[in-house]
């Protein structure tokens, strides 16, 4: 059967297509061929009256058939199936041809042959619409279970708006405790809190949820399988050797004889190798750093039961309908040398010069020694136009006017000074820089042709830098202390990997798209947020990880969610049972099974079918065929590219 | 010999990633061969070595198959393997049928790999305007 | 009886669509109101956007369809929420004006007949004045509903919409109407203003025809724009040599707005491309303090413009004064030089920033929405929970509580959401699915 009644509509996408491509001319090309009953050109295909037209045409001309010629199908294809449905037919009759990004926009200085190709490309899709046939969605049920990796303050505002729309959450975090970047910086602006207190708050709200959030901290997921609706995963929970409850883990700690830099702290301090992080951490319980540990038993000899040293990881595995990746950033380490990194004393970076604030009361002292005059030096691992980190990282600019005031409010007779590019205090966040001004900061602003150099002499450092606004002089200022604002890098998480989720240029995850929809990947059911997508604070954070919770919510408390139908289907006629095709399956999806007079045929199952297709390509006999993607179709899509225009 | 006036007829078979990344290319204003035509397929394993063969007895001077490679969201790595026995297998199909190999081209092409799929198709076209156009059969 | 929804939102621009379209999709009825005549809000004014430069229309255009179709939401468009009282949690009481039209809404099926026949030419505020409108008239091309209005303070009674149209929609003794309704949870999602340029009185906006605002340019830009060229107005030639000066009622003390709109930047980079893509010798200039390039994609973005030769100059803008021929002489300190520089433009665009827009807190009689410093509504919990305002039960999205642009304000309304639906199911309003598991429109394949 042929659709031989096809609509046909050329969007002009307002210019952006037909500036180019020339709209009626396509329109001319394709009205009278057989299979077309309509063919018009339109200022936006994708608004309400442009969607109507489609509407009232199938009704009108009683149209088998649809194609829209516009941008890709990753933006509108769901808009324009959505009017095929609502006039009345099946929407998989329909194909949106692009001819936008592949033709206008990459042909721009050859119209004449970017409106060919799109000729071409229309005929291509009437042809594949003229042997459609109608398919309907596959109905796949979403038990409210989510799985959230990363419980930093994404992970936990994600998990605990889930949990309060009866979601049932699997928080999985790497550490052995919880709260993240969050917890270990300092002041968290706008809000003025330490970024600690935050977090603690959220933990008591999280213990509210405990029957609905199962916490695995600690924990690693080593297997991920499945797809939406449906994933499987398997995390396996290492050892604490912390197992109970004991009123005396203090007495425990400080007899613990082992002794490591505390990476909480950054190195700034020591810790036990039977430890918290910090006072109020989450789970209340400590861990036992057995890389370190000596198994002396001094612990065990106080707590008793509470601790076993010889506890194993357990494997926990479980079923969830939808992934949430708040897997966070790391931030940017730099060079050694790069302005005077791990080169001199006293040059450090953001992170740790907060924690150093936390750690310093009375006087701000580094290894000992008072810091008084401190220069702050923006953009260090971002902005590099043709370096490694082309992108700006949004927040390092606010964070260091935050925390330079926090200093000055700190301590004493600080002098400090901020060597940047732009200040990007954007927003409200204006108020810092407004402020740090005030309050007598001094800024000084250098180009990345010229950047500022750090070296030392005697007991202070210098950073000499060409002042943009003095007009390019020559400056130079003796300070105890450097600290480099640097920006955030995109993490590589096994669990990318395992779930193929795309990354964007910048080397951090990908969203569909960053208007239509935000908080989604190409992957379905596996959705993002936080800055394992971009750089971010934590306002911005929170809202992203709300959002994807709100998106969860739509597939969870509705019960399910639709699939494409796009899947393979045999002809048991041309089957002949060779079983080529068994292994070429990547979800064992076909087997043979034995039909009447003994024959075997290969049958698929729908639900574990992912419409690759690769069983089609490896069948001798063209037995298998892709829903949507049938090779018939296939070919007459060439058939009609090759014809003359 | 090049002809005259040869603008090579290019058929892109891409796989998920690398019509992402055709898109992409043309968000970024690249430029590339006019006359090449997407034909957007889910994954190159679909892809039948007669299929190929198809296409250039339909006239097409060079065919390319872009695949989304190692980031192939339906079998990752797997899909590799898999695409390049299609391709190989095609490769043999237009041996016997006297077509030059350099008319068929396989590359993976990540969701962001404009340069690889805008320089591919060049490359491409300037095989093809080397060998001239193919024989209609 | 009076109508019962689980939430109101009031605007409809991105923000607000995007809140009542999850909330919709989850499940929850949701009472969507807005003030002008069409959803869409600011976005459906805009050219292209960055840093995708996707078309603004294509954007939100689907948006706008979904909203206006989905079976959960209830839109009202030009219409105003009156008064709100929050009787306990979870039970808002509110009264909505629903304006008069003219036209009856039901009957109306947007043919523009009633346009065409209309005799009355006045500025279109949809193209900030720059080309007439009828007073019979769509609010514009994509609007939703598509139904037309009649502007009574301009139209001459003559009758004639009234003859041509043909369902007898025209109406001119349509009332206000006054409804009330029963909401349990109210996202206010109303957007921003725009800094009214003239009040910079240096640049002389509204004293020269070529000093023009970004809105304006967006409009000059867009794909649906008024000439299908950017032309100004004094005497509309293309012009070749174009400044943007950053920072118009922005960072401004002395306005009463000392805050960064957050979106000028990349809006004025965004232009500059564009304009510049269209007239390729065209020589374009940027003024401006910092800039502020900072979410995804936007450096890169802010880079591009750069490469395609558009200048940017930080400086300030001390003055700007007209020539004998409508040319612009701007006056700009120049940072990197230190010199008083002055150059000759054939357009500038001003881009202005974006002012609060939290009348709607006055509607509140019985609870006090905060504000913050600057006039926003204030974010009570911000870092942990970004879009609670201090009354519970009423959330806050996109700019209504602080400049942001597109991609931020979708992914706050997504937010809003999910704070609103975990209120409800505090309150005991769940969602069940028996109700919802319905198929919707799942078609029947063979």
């Amino acid at each position: 059967m042929v659709n031989d009644r096809i609509g046909v509509y050329i969007c002009h996408c307002g210019g952006n297509i037909s500036d180019v491509v020339d709209v009626y001319k396509v329109v001319e090309a394709v009205k009278d061929m057989p299979e077309v009953a309509v063919a018009r050109e339109y200022m936006f295909m994708c608004s309400d009256p442009g969607q109507k037209l489609i509407e009232d045409d199938i009704k009108n001309y009683n149209l088998n058939g649809v194609v829209v010629a516009s941008c890709s199908p990753h933006l509108h294809e769901l808009t324009f199936r959505g009017a095929v449905q609502r006039g009345g037919l099946n929407p998989y009759l329909f194909e949106q041809i692009n001819i936008r990004e592949h033709s206008a926009w990459v042909h721009k200085h050859e119209p004449e042959a970017a409106t060919e190709k799109a000729i071409r490309l229309v005929r291509s899709g009437i042809a594949k619409v003229s042997l459609a046939r109608e398919l309907s969605t596959i109905r796949v049920d979403m038990e409210p279970k989510v799985l959230v990796v990363g419980a930093g303050i994404a992970g936990i505002r994600a998990a605990l708006d889930l949990a309060k729309a009866d979601v049932e959450v699997y928080l999985v975090e790497k550490q052995p405790f919880i709260g993240g970047r969050v917890a270990q910086g300092y002041g968290a602006y706008p809000s003025g809190r330490m970024g600690s207190e935050i977090i603690k708050e959220l933990i008591e709200e999280l213990k509210k949820e405990e029957s609905k959030i199962k916490l695995f901290t600690n924990a690693e997921i080593k297997s991920l399988g499945g797809t939406i609706g449906k994933f499987h995963v398997v995390v396996q929970v290492n050892p604490r050797y912390v197992v109970g409850n004991c009123s005396n883990f203090n007495d425990a700690i400080e007899k613990c004889p082992i002794e490591v830099p505390d990476e909480f702290n950054y190195g700034l301090t020591k810790r036990k190798a039977i430890y918290y992080p910090y006072e109020g951490a989450y789970p209340e319980l400590p861990v036992i750093d057995m890389e370190n540990c000596n198994k002396c038993g001094e612990c065990v000899k106080i707590c008793g039961g509470a601790i076993n040293l010889e506890q194993e990881a357990e494997t926990v595995e479980f079923d969830v309908s939808t992934i949430v990746l708040a897997t966070g950033f790391n931030p940017y380490e730099p060079k050694e040398g790069e302005f005077g990194y791990k080169q001199f004393e006293g040059v450090i970076t953001l992170p740790v010069f907060e924690r150093l604030m936390a750690l310093s009361n009375g006087k701000l002292t580094y290894n000992g020694k008072e810091v008084k005059e401190i220069a702050f030096i923006y953009c260090v691992g971002s902005r590099e136009k043709d370096g490694e980190h082309e992108y700006c990282s949004r927040y390092c600019c606010t964070a260091t006017l935050n925390a330079s005031l926090a200093a000055l409010e700190k301590y004493n007779d600080l002098r400090i000074y901020h060597i940047y590019r732009d200040i990007r205090a954007y927003g409200k966040y204006e108020r810092y820089y407004e402020e740090a001004g005030k309050k007598g900061e001094l800024f000084l602003r250098y180009v990345p042709e010229e950047p500022p150099v750090v070296e030392k002499e005697g007991d202070k450092l210098i950073v000499k830098v060409k002042d943009q606004l003095t007009f390019g002089e020559e400056i130079e200022l003796p300070v105890d202390m450097v600290v480099l604002s640097v920006g955030m890098e995109p993490r590589n998480e096994d669990v990318f990997q395992m779930l193929r989720v795309p990354f964007s240029r910048d080397g951090f995850l990908q969203e569909i798209h960053p208007k239509i929809r935000p908080v989604e990947t190409a992957i379905g059911g596996v959705l993002i947020c936080g800055t394992c997508q971009a750089p971010r604070d934590t306002v911005e954070t929170t809202a992203s990880a709300s959002a994807v919770a709100a998106k969860t919510e739509t597939y969870t408390l509705k019960g399910y969610t639709e699939l494409e139908p796009f899947i393979a289907e045999v002809d048991a006629e041309k089957c002949t049972g060779c079983g080529d095709c068994v292994p070429e399956c990547p979800t064992e999806a076909i087997e043979l099974k034995e039909v009447a007079g003994g024959e075997k045929k290969a049958f698929i199952n729908e639900v574990l079918c992912i419409g690759c297709g690769a069983c089609g390509g490896i069948c001798p006999e063209e037995a298998i065929n892709l829903r949507g993607y049938r090779y018939d179709q296939l070919r007459k899509m060439i058939d009609a590219m090759v014809e003359e225009v | 010999m090049a002809e005259e006036n040869f603008k090579p007829k290019i058929l892109i078979f891409a796989a998920e990633m690398a019509y992402r990344a055709a898109d992409m290319a043309g968000l970024t204003k690249s430029e590339y061969p006019s006359t090449t035509y997407i034909v957007r397929i889910p994954c190159a394993s679909l892809l039948r070595p007669e299929l190929i063969l198809y296409a250039f007895q339909k006239g097409f001077d060079g065919v390319f198959v872009a695949s989304s490679g190692p980031d192939c969201p339906f079998m990752g790595e797997k899909c590799v393997d898999k695409t390049a026995k299609r391709v190989e297998k095609a490769y043999e199909l237009l041996k016997e049928h006297g077509i030059e190999g350099e008319r068929l081209v396989l590359s993976g092409v990540c969701s962001t790999c404009v340069e690889t799929i805008v320089g591919k198709t060049e490359e491409l076209e300037k095989t093809l305007e080397e060998l001239g156009p193919i024989k209609k059969s | 009886m009076v109508e019962k929804y689980d939430a109101l939102v009031i605007g409809g621009g991105v923000a607000g669509m995007e809140s009542a379209l999850v909330l919709a999709d989850a499940g929850y009825k949701v009472l969507l109101v807005e003030k002008s005549p069409s959803i869409g809000g600011k976005m459906a004014e805009l050219s292209k956007v960055f840093p995708t430069t996707d078309c603004a229309g294509c954007i939100i255009s689907p948006k706008i369809a979904a909203t206006s179709k989905h079976p959960n939401i209830k839109m009202m468009t030009y219409s105003e929420v009156k008064e709100i009282y929050k009787e306990d949690e979870g039970k808002f009481k509110v009264k909505v004006l629903k304006r008069p039209r003219y036209i009856d809404e039901d009957a109306c099926i947007g043919c523009q007949r009633c346009e065409y026949a209309c005799p009355v030419l006045v500025p279109d505020e949809y193209n900030y004045g720059l080309v007439a409108r009828k007073a019979a008239y769509i609010y514009f091309a994509m609007a939703s509903p598509r139904i037309a209005q009649i502007d009574l303070d301009n139209c001459i009674l003559c009758g004639r919409c009234e003859r041509v149209c043909p369902t007898e929609a025209v109406n001119f003794l349509q009332q206000p109407e006054e409804l009330e309704f029963e909401v349990k949870a109210v996202i206010l999602a109303t957007g921003f203003k725009p800094f009214d340029a003239a009040l910079k009185t240096e640049y002389g906006y509204g004293k020269y025809p070529n000093v023009i605002h970004a809105l304006e340019m967006e409009r000059l830009l867009a794909p649906s724009r008024p000439y299908n060229a950017v032309l100004r107005p004094s005497d509309g030639k293309i012009p070749d040599k174009v400044a943007w000066v950053l920072c118009v009622g922005s960072r401004d003390k002395s306005l009463g707005n000392p805050i960064c709109s957050r979106v000028c930047c990349m809006y004025s980079a965004k232009q500059a491309i564009l304009f510049s893509a269209a007239q390729l010798l065209a020589d374009l200039t940027v003024y401006y303090m910092d800039i502020r390039a900072f979410g995804k994609g936007f450096e890169e973005f802010y880079n591009m413009a750069e490469d395609m030769g558009i200048r940017f100059v930080k400086g300030k803008v001390a003055k700007i004064e007209e020539t004998e021929n409508n040319n612009l002489i701007v006056r700009v300190e120049n940072f990197e030089t230190g010199e008083i520089e002055e150059e000759e433009y054939d357009m500038v665009v001003l881009a202005i920033g974006l002012l609060a827009n939290s009348d709607v807190i006055k509607v509140f009689k019985n609870v006090n929405v905060e504000l913050d410093p600057y006039g926003f509504i204030n974010q009570f919990d911000v870092n942990a929970n970004p879009v609670l305002t201090n009354v519970k039960g009423v959330f806050v999205a996109g700019c209504a509580s602080g400049p942001k642009d597109i991609p931020d304000s979708i992914v706050e309304a997504g937010a809003a959401a999910a704070q609103c639906i975990d209120y409800l199911y505090e309150l005991g309003y769940k969602i069940s699915k028996v109700e919802t598991a319905e198929p919707e429109g799942v078609v029947s394949g063979k």
